[in-house]
């Protein structure tokens, strides 16, 4: 581990563009928003460069903040966490380029939600040290639920307290959790510390309360991601959601669930992960099978593509409870291909329905002729949601699936039946979108095809989607044993 | 036997008694001359404020007579209670005016209460403490029926007055027993007694009991809880305001102190602390219980924040209970209070710039879409109601972070847990009115907001405090941390 004062910078930067949105005039809000991700994501690449090219070392950083509280400041950039805030910043990026009409209704106050979520983000996959980690998994909701609220469709209040009532459930418990290990720390030592590597001390201890410990971590983190049964709250929130934040929902912050798996739940209840460990993969694998039947029957189609987020995520943790370090890796693979492709599919969905004024999936029909390039682009973008090989999600399943089977054969046969739902419902969904007799009354007057900034950034994503597909060994560095 | 030190030592209290000589006075010569009597106020409370800080440099405790104790903790909250009402009495020219309660009167009820809360902190014997609890309540409920022509204020005021003079009858009763069971009235002696005391202790638990009833009662722990909302909605917002802040921290030092009367490492108290443990443990989870589920389904927003009270009281005695075995832990108590004061006060500041169309008080509908309208208000709101459900980056995350901790070293998981569920459902509460004046498109039938720019600064200022706090609460933590319980 490097010491580094870099990492401080992934935070402040942010926040700085939350404060300085408020003295922006509102017609240049995009702009202003577009440089400061731009410039976070150009930090983040130059923060994480080191850390990818030497896999293993990591970035570390401690600054006293309330340590006679037990809380540390402690960031850390390893090869776990360093993919996530890579894609974090780079659909942070690609969201705010995104028009919309966040940038004309409260316009400053979209950009400054926006940086501050980012910043919490940031903050969630940096530290190391428990308290900090639940001080950031907490303050998302507060952007998150303005977006929500303020952006979002008409029905969205209930959606909005179901969302944040499930998730705030989950976290407190955690926090009550965290607390116990604290304390049981502090039984052991003397000294009251809620830092990951004091409490990792604890992991080997198998005890009823530890049992506890894991089940506060489990349920907050489950119904983040969200697993089978804990998903009640997503469909609503997602499609009631303006489009940024319905990205940044499914693309990162069900990863912050998936994260937290991985980089708390894991190496601190090693044992009780094991001995529940067939009920966690067939949660998975039912997640997977289960969400992908809601999403054969969904009528809406961004419900459909909600639906298949959670299914796609019940890979990712089929991947994750499977252990190993290995499986560890090739969950993270899943997490990124799918944050890519949710992040195209969400975006083209959104340029389609602006382009359209009826949302029932009934309703498209025969907009490929009128968009061609669009319906290209949304195109790749089913491909690579079905997991075709060529594309960034098949080396993630792929990767899942093998690491799976040793495990619970059953569990990944499910899952790999998964897949064929997968491909049912996609291809319903861009056929009933794209194909069918054409209406031509329904589409807006000024729909033109799919061009400048979006193409752009369409274009960047796909060809990232397939150049991973072909190429990942970026990300495989920590593997060991394929 | 005046010696020029003990002067020094009760300045604060002089001083608050010429202030109040002298803003009778202004009364009683026309009863609209306001100006002098605030003016008159507000420079009594700044040297209240001054002289009690400079008590802050004392190393030691000073006990005079064994009656009234001047330390850290009584200084600290004297200055804190001053500084509060201070922040009250600039800060709701403009609402007294407009409802037509502008007179001297009030300024001089608002000295007496601050002056009766002063002594009550600092009271180290039990019938000092009774007389003190009495300088603070009368006014209290003075201030209360305050709107003399509103039958809501008058049903308010009568209702606090009876069930207060009740509950101090009870506590006389059990200062009587605790009398006639150690001895003494004071509460060093008590502890002192309770040190060497071998044998039965039924009589002292029951006169115990009693007397933390009185407080329990003054500090709205269920099941003592009824008056509160009445009272909370009848009264003026700025003595709404004041209650929820200079009585229930007033009321929960003398609590605190009451609850550490005897020694609990003394071998004939074990079986007494888990008996007084459970006692606690019933009236907070009942608190934390009551004051959330009941809070989510007000319409009436004065009514919320008053179980809003009642639940925040869970989580102090929560705290409590964490001291009773880890006296050091007593700063989570003190912080909380300092943290909900802020909050609170803001948040009454607030209310009192509103303007609805009829006459039935703030409600939550009145909020409707007040963003568009008003978005500095609903910035400020949305701090200080997020701040109460305990969101990262407020105090009132910070706050509930340290009792969570005290109660869980001292081992009382389960509760904490309960506690855990409660702030959900507190949340959910807080976010209504978030979510009405946010989420909404505006109302023409609600309320307006228009403040005076005292007011409304003081407001921009604690809702700056609170996000301040929220990052950096260490300065307030290691003042809290001074604050010691001394016997």
């Amino acid at each position: 581990m490097e010491n580094s004062q870099q990492l401080t910078a992934l935070l402040i930067w942010p926040m700085l563009g939350s404060i300085l949105a408020w003295f922006i005039p509102k017609a240049s809000q995009r702009i202003y928003s577009l440089f400061i991700s731009i410039v976070q994501f150009a930090l983040v690449i130059y923060v994480a460069y080191p850390v990818i090219t030497q896999t293993g070392q990591g970035l570390e950083q401690t600054l006293p903040w309330l340590s006679d509280l037990g809380i540390q400041l402690s960031l850390k950039l390893d090869s776990t966490s360093v993919w996530f805030v890579l894609l974090s910043g780079f659909v942070s990026f690609v969201v705010l380029g995104m028009k919309g009409q966040w940038y004309r209704r409260n316009t400053r106050l979209f950009s400054s939600m926006a940086f501050f979520l980012i910043f919490s983000i940031n903050a969630a996959f940096l530290s190391s040290n428990l308290i900090v980690f639940y001080l950031s998994y907490e303050a998302v909701f507060i952007p998150m639920i303005l977006m929500v609220g303020i952006w979002g469709s008409s029905t969205k209040a209930n959606s909005v307290f179901r969302f944040f009532l499930m998730s705030f459930f989950g976290s407190i418990l955690m926090l009550v959790s965290i607390f116990y290990l604290s304390y049981l720390y502090f039984l052991k030592t003397g000294i009251f510390s809620a830092n990951l590597n004091d409490l990792l001390k604890l992991s080997n201890e198998n005890s009823p309360a530890m049992l506890w410990c894991f089940a506060g971590f489990f349920l907050a983190f489950a119904i983040k991601v969200p697993l089978f049964p804990f998903h009640g709250w997503l469909k609503e929130v997602y499609v009631n959601a303006p489009a940024p934040a319905t990205i940044w929902m499914s693309a990162i912050l069900s990863k912050l669930g998936v994260y937290g798996f991985i980089r708390f739940v894991g190496p601190l209840f090693p044992e009780a992960i094991l001995s529940a460990q067939g009920i966690l993969l067939a949660l998975a694998a039912f997640s997977v099978i289960y969400a992908a039947f809601l999403a054969i029957q969904a009528k809406d189609p961004k419900a459909l593509l909600s639906y298949s987020s959670i299914s796609h995520l019940g890979f990712v943790m089929l991947g994750v409870f499977s252990m190993g370090a290995s499986a560890k890796t090739s969950a993270i693979v899943l997490s990124v291909s799918h944050g890519l492709t949710s992040l195209v599919l969400f975006y083209l969905y959104d340029l389609i329905v602006k382009r359209k004024e009826d949302v029932s999936l009934e309703a498209y029909s025969g907009l490929a002729k009128k968009f061609p390039i669009l319906f290209v682009c949304l195109f790749i973008g089913v491909l690579a949601s079905v997991s075709l090989p060529g594309t960034f999600n098949f080396v993630g399943e792929f990767l899942v699936l093998i690491h799976a089977y040793p495990v619970s054969a059953l569990c990944t046969i499910l899952a790999g039946i998964g897949v064929i739902f997968g491909a049912v419902y996609m291809l319903k969904f861009y056929q009933k979108l794209g194909f069918g007799v054409s209406s031509d009354a329904q589409v807006a007057e000024v729909a033109e095809d799919i061009s400048g900034f979006d193409l752009i950034v369409i274009v960047l994503i796909l060809a990232l989607i397939i150049y991973f597909g072909f190429q990942p060994s970026l990300f495989l560095g920590g593997m060991t044993n394929v | 036997m005046f010696d020029s030190s003990t002067i020094t030592l009760i300045f604060p209290w002089i001083i608050l008694g010429f202030g109040i000589m002298a803003t009778m006075l202004a009364s009683s010569v026309r009863i609209e001359t306001r100006l002098p009597a605030k003016l008159l106020t507000i420079f009594t409370l700044v040297l209240v404020m001054i002289t009690s800080a400079k008590l802050f440099n004392l190393d030691t405790t000073i006990t005079i007579n064994g009656f009234i104790e001047v330390s850290h903790l009584s200084c600290m909250t004297l200055f804190f209670i001053s500084a509060i009402s201070l922040i009250f009495v600039v800060g709701s020219g403009g609402y007294l005016e407009k409802e037509k309660l502008h007179i001297s009167d009030f300024y001089n009820l608002v000295l007496l209460m601050v002056l009766g809360a002063s002594v009550l902190v600092s009271a180290k014997d039990l019938f000092v403490m009774f007389i003190a609890l009495e300088v603070m309540s009368l006014p209290a409920y003075a201030l209360v029926g305050f709107r003399r022509n509103d039958s809501r204020s008058n049903e308010a005021a009568l209702k606090y007055f009876i069930l207060g003079g009740a509950l101090g009858a009870v506590y006389l009763l059990g200062a009587s027993f605790i009398f006639g069971a150690s001895g003494s009235t004071q509460l060093s002696q008590i502890f002192e007694w309770s040190k060497i005391h071998n044998g039965d202790v039924l009589l002292f638990l029951v006169g115990h009991i009693l007397v933390l009833f009185a407080f329990l009662f003054k500090a709205a722990a269920a099941p003592f809880h009824f008056w509160k909302p009445d009272v909370y909605e009848g009264s003026p917002v700025a003595v709404t305001g004041l209650m929820a802040t200079v009585i229930t921290t007033a009321a929960f030092v003398v609590l605190v102190r009451l609850f550490h009367m005897v020694d609990f490492q003394s071998q004939s108290f074990v079986p007494y602390l888990e008996s007084l443990k459970q006692l606690i443990r019933v009236v907070a989870v009942l608190s934390l219980v009551v004051g959330s589920t009941i809070m989510i389904l007000q319409k009436n927003l004065k009514r919320l924040l008053a179980y809003s009270a009642i639940n925040h009281t869970g989580y102090i005695l929560l705290g409590l209970l964490g001291t009773m075995s880890k006296p050091e832990q007593i700063y989570s108590v003190w912080f909380y209070l300092a943290g909900y004061a802020v909050i609170s006060c803001g948040l009454f500041l607030l209310l009192s710039q509103s303007e609805t169309r009829n006459d039935q008080g703030l409600e939550l509908v009145d909020l409707t879409g007040l963003m568009k309208r008003n978005p500095l208000v609903t910035a400020l709101a949305s701090i200080f109601f997020l701040s109460m459900a305990g969101m990262p980056f407020t105090v009132g995350f910070f706050t509930k972070y340290t009792v969570f901790m005290s109660s869980i070293a001292s081992g009382e998981v389960v509760f904490v847990i309960i506690a855990a569920i409660c702030t959900v459902i507190g949340a959910y509460g807080y976010l209504r009115p978030v979510a009405l004046m946010v989420m909404r498109d505006p109302d023409p039938t609600a309320a307006e907001f228009n403040g005076t720019k005292s007011n409304q600064a003081l407001i921009i200022m604690l809702a700056v405090l609170c996000l301040v706090l929220g990052v950096f609460p260490q300065a307030l933590i290691q003042l809290t941390k001074g604050m010691e319980l001394i016997p």
